[in-house]
């Protein structure tokens, strides 16, 4: 099978589905000529001109607005947020507008729109360039959040995006956009709420979201050369969440460490732990354990970013303590 | 000694940035601090400070000029004269590789991550300027020259046309001496060159015998054990007394792996509370009702009066179960299915869930020997009927089922016919 970038891999996705549907349109900062600073949308503006592909001012919460409006009166925009951290800046139309405008009509509204954003530590970007935000999405009900681990991912996951009637947001690992994924030439989906078991194992199971899929993965490699048999899962939508694959592979290999790269706290790591624990609590061998970035603003110098996220290296040591039946003090 | 004035970075999207005016002339003092040159990037335009005191040295790039981020421009020197290029340490990897300043595949792009070195303009051995273009780069968006940087010699390049080259991976090196064996190679030679970082092999978790004996002493959790939900559970289920664990010393917390440890503790312990949590209980009955029965249901085809007594002893169960039925040491086992059909019942190997222990034809009147692992219904004949003793511990079945079983069985044997009413 071809294979292409993840950032490939959002462009055609997000073509065939103009092509598909006339509603279909994409508006932000610099996405038109520029095709955004990561190139993903290049091309775009080719194609479909600078009525469905918009470059619009430097004015977040009035062009997130303006997608909700239009949403709601029968478009479906994908809204480009140029880097995850400005979405301090549209909390209100996202998370008062998008995502209540059904409930509070009665269900005489949609939203169908889809925000597009990225996240990611370790690209040198400093404090207000790097944060991963996504637990802040995924509290609020009315918005589903998808996580995409690879190029197969970003394509399946956005035209299920673009077709959903209620307001997506997806996150995007800005490190992730060059890696290449084999991703088929014909069209698929890939429904929401609905994990991917990326590797089989029976001594503990690595939930893990976007890059930490990778991280995990290598973890799973090093500890395979210890005898150490892991179970990789990738649960491709926070919102709506997968649980009984999740409680499934849990009840199998007793142990689990979630792994996601927002901060530790009151995290996405934690919302998943807290429900392993209420619903496989007698199959537990260990505590489940959270892995997160370090809680604090990302430093913009490059060693000290790199030991604020999870490595390869700190999964598998965890994961040793775990299967060791080590006493975990990780209060 | 001489430090590099480089094009800063300034904004994200930014591959490269336009001199606008030096503000200081080759030859200069500087002091750290202060403005050094104008840069103008898509977005703005903006003065770049002197990160250093000293002397404006070795200017490589003029005003107008487009300059890659990361490129280095000039130098601040010790003396105004001084115009040797700062002398960038060589990489430690490269014992062979003759000295001199490293090239590097720039970045190009925002997205990029590799460049595609497409052609040498220099080959190894010949002089070089820092002006002259060294070689050719193709990314995503655009083919580019690349300018050596420094004058000298080529003394090795470490990558061939047509291959990938990861931005930052050193690509020539460029000596101030003519070299005396220029080099060339690729980038796999490179590669292998450098000493690959074996993953370091932590000690193999698996090894229970390496276990830390994490001391939890019990006066520290308030008389509770400490074990793992699932190996609490497992322990439950399976009559296992996590107690005997801590008494035989054995670290907390416990896990399921434990278990096993646990299982292999001699067992007078486990017997004693298996036979202290036995129970025994003995019905009555006025007269044995089944001999008929049976002799009535093997003219309507049902012979087999063990299986007849399965059934109804599986009746007498709450859901679907196996029957052991065991005369004289030869058990034969039985599924009896949910309901009352008594010709479904079949002959299996399975496990029974209660043996039927049949003494009616000895003359034995009572017995007391122990639970066991299945529970066990004894039959016996008594002063005018039938004896009927069921022993099975707490574990293996409560007491109101225990009674349940016992009175209706016991019910069924008096009266067959009330089993099909």
């Amino acid at each position: 099978m071809r294979e292409i970038t993840l950032s490939q891999a959002v462009n055609e996705a997000i073509a065939e589905e103009m092509r598909r549907d006339p509603t279909v349109f994409i508006m932000g900062e610099d996405v038109a000529e520029a095709g955004t600073p990561f190139k993903v949308l290049s091309g775009l503006v080719e194609e479909f001109g600078t009525s469905r592909v918009i470059d619009t001012p430097i004015s977040e919460p009035g062009f997130v607005g303006l997608a909700v409006g239009a949403a709601m009166t029968g478009a479906r925009p994908i809204v480009d947020l140029m880097f995850g951290d400005f979405i301090y800046l549209v909390m209100d139309q996202l998370c008062n507008q998008a995502a209540k405008q059904h409930y509070m009509s009665g269900g005489k509204l949609k939203v169908p729109m889809v925000l597009r954003t990225n996240m990611g530590a370790t690209r040198r970007s400093a404090a207000q360039h790097s944060q991963s935000l996504q637990a802040l999405v995924a509290h609020i009900p009315g918005l589903k959040v998808a996580m995409p681990s690879s190029a197969y991912e970003a394509k399946g996951l956005m035209k299920t995006a673009i077709r959903d009637n209620n307001p997506v947001v997806i996150f995007e690992d800005k490190l992730m956009y060059q890696d290449k994924a084999p991703v088929p030439e014909e069209e698929y989906l890939i429904p929401f709420g609905v994990a991917n078991i990326k590797r089989e194992g029976t001594d503990i199971t690595f939930i893990a979201t976007s890059s930490m899929v990778q991280v995990a993965e290598k973890a799973a490699d090093i500890l395979a050369k210890e005898g150490i048999s892991v179970e990789v899962i990738d649960p491709r939508t926070i919102v709506p969440l997968d649980e009984e694959t999740l409680l499934a592979s849990v009840r199998k290999t007793s142990r689990a460490i979630v792994i996601d790269e927002g901060h530790q706290s009151y995290g996405v790591t934690a919302e998943i732990a807290s429900r392993l624990n209420e619903k496989a609590f007698y199959h537990l061998d260990a505590p489940v354990l959270r892995m997160g970035a370090m809680d604090v603003p990302v430093p913009f110098s490059p060693a000290l970013e790199d030991v604020t996220v999870p490595t390869p290296e700190t999964v598998a040591a965890n994961a040793r303590r775990l299967c060791a039946g080590e006493m975990i003090d990780a209060a | 000694m001489p430090r590099d004035v480089t094009m800063p970075q300034l904004g994200m999207a930014q591959d490269a940035g336009k001199i606008v005016a030096w503000l200081k002339a080759p030859g200069d003092a500087v002091t750290k601090g202060d403005a050094l040159f104008e840069v103008e990037t898509d977005k703005a335009t903006m003065e770049v400070e002197a990160q250093a005191s000293g002397f404006l040295t070795g200017v490589t790039a003029g005003e107008g000029e487009d300059v890659p981020v990361g490129a280095v421009i000039a130098q601040i020197s010790d003396s105004a004269d001084d115009d040797t290029p700062a002398l960038q340490p060589a990489p430690a990897n490269s014992d062979d590789l003759p000295t001199g300043k490293s090239v590097t595949m720039p970045q190009l792009g925002m997205a990029q991550d590799t460049g595609l070195l497409v052609n040498w303009l220099k080959s190894p051995g010949d002089a070089v300027a820092a002006d002259d273009l060294l070689f050719e780069v193709e990314t995503d968006k655009s083919t580019m020259e690349v300018t050596a940087g420094f004058d000298g010699y080529l003394a090795a390049t470490l990558a061939e046309a047509g291959q990938e080259v990861p931005v930052g991976a050193q690509v020539a090196i460029i000596s101030a001496d003519k070299p005396a064996n220029p080099v060339a190679r690729s980038v796999q030679a490179t590669a292998a060159a450098a000493p690959a970082p074996e993953p370091v092999a932590e000690k193999p978790a698996s090894q229970p015998a390496e276990k830390k004996p994490t001391p939890p002493p019990t006066a520290a959790t308030g008389g509770r054990i400490l074990a793992s939900p699932k190996a609490r559970r497992l322990a439950l289920e399976q009559g296992l007394d996590l107690a005997l664990l801590v008494k035989a010393g054995h670290p907390q917390p416990f896990h399921v792996a434990d278990l096993d440890t646990l299982r292999a503790i001699p067992t007078e312990t486990p017997v004693a509370t298996a036979a202290a949590a036995a129970m025994s209980l003995t019905a009555e009955i006025a007269s044995d009702g089944f001999t008929d029965f049976a002799a009535w249901a093997a003219t309507n085809g049902l012979i087999d009066a063990d299986a007849l007594l399965a059934g109804l002893a599986g009746a007498s169960m709450t859901a679907r179960c196996v029957i052991g039925i065991d005369r004289s040491g030869q058990p034969r086992h039985f599924a009896v299915p949910a309901g009352r059909s008594l010709s479904s019942v079949t002959q299996t190997d399975a496990t029974p869930d209660l043996i039927l222990r049949d003494l009616r034809g000895t003359a034995l009147r009572s017995v007391s020997l122990g639970a066991t692992d299945t529970p066990v219904l004894t039959l016996m004949a008594g002063a005018q009927g039938l004896t009927l003793t069921l022993e099975c511990t707490h574990a293996q079945m409560d007491g109101p089922t225990a009674i349940h079983l016992l009175t209706t069985f016991a019910d069924r044997m008096e009266h067959p016919l009330h089993h099909l009413l």
